[in-house]
């Protein structure tokens, strides 16, 4: 009688919710930077071209963001924690 | 004007989510700057191990809160 596989945990699976674990992080810390930069654009005292890196810094974040996603095989959606009555992490959509 | 009922908090039925993602939240409190100090000791059977003692000022770079160095700095 085959031992009936208490864990199947494909290798490729096993790391998977650890680095959405990583990836949560790092998007928390990229959306509050992004609304940093924006608070901070706002006050006017950066040079245009100050603003001009800052725009496309983050521009190329959060396509590197939907890079690692893709490759580890995850959703943007999935970054998303609910915290129940709190609502949750990251806005939705 | 009536007096309105307050809701109620304890009901059975599912109370939906404040609706502020946490990071919004996060992101008005470093506009407004935070400290946080404290200390915290983690002990086993009333044994002592771990000392951790903190003053943290976390807030965004602006006139009051400048940042230490004066170019964009090493990180």
């Amino acid at each position: 009688m085959k031992e009936p596989s208490l864990l199947d945990v494909s290798p490729e699976k096993a790391g998977q919710d650890l680095v959405g674990l990583v990836l949560t992080v790092v998007e928390l810390l990229r959306q509050l930077m992004e609304r940093q930069a924006i608070r901070r654009v706002d006050e006017g005292d950066l040079t245009d071209e100050q603003v001009e890196r800052i725009g496309t810094t983050l521009m190329m974040l959060d396509q590197r963001m939907t890079e690692l996603c893709d490759q580890h095989g995850l959703r943007r959606e999935d970054l998303n924690l609910d915290l129940g009555p709190l609502g949750s992490l990251l806005p939705y959509g | 004007m009536p007096a309105t009922e307050p809701v109620p908090w304890d009901t059975d039925e599912f109370v939906a989510p404040v609706g502020v993602p946490l990071v919004d939240l996060l992101d008005r409190l470093l506009a407004t700057g935070v400290v946080v100090s404290g200390d915290l000791v983690i002990a086993i059977a009333e044994v002592p191990l771990i000392r951790l003692s903190l003053h943290a000022l976390l807030s965004s770079v602006n006139k009051k809160v400048p940042a230490p160095w004066a170019d964009g700095g090493p990180l």
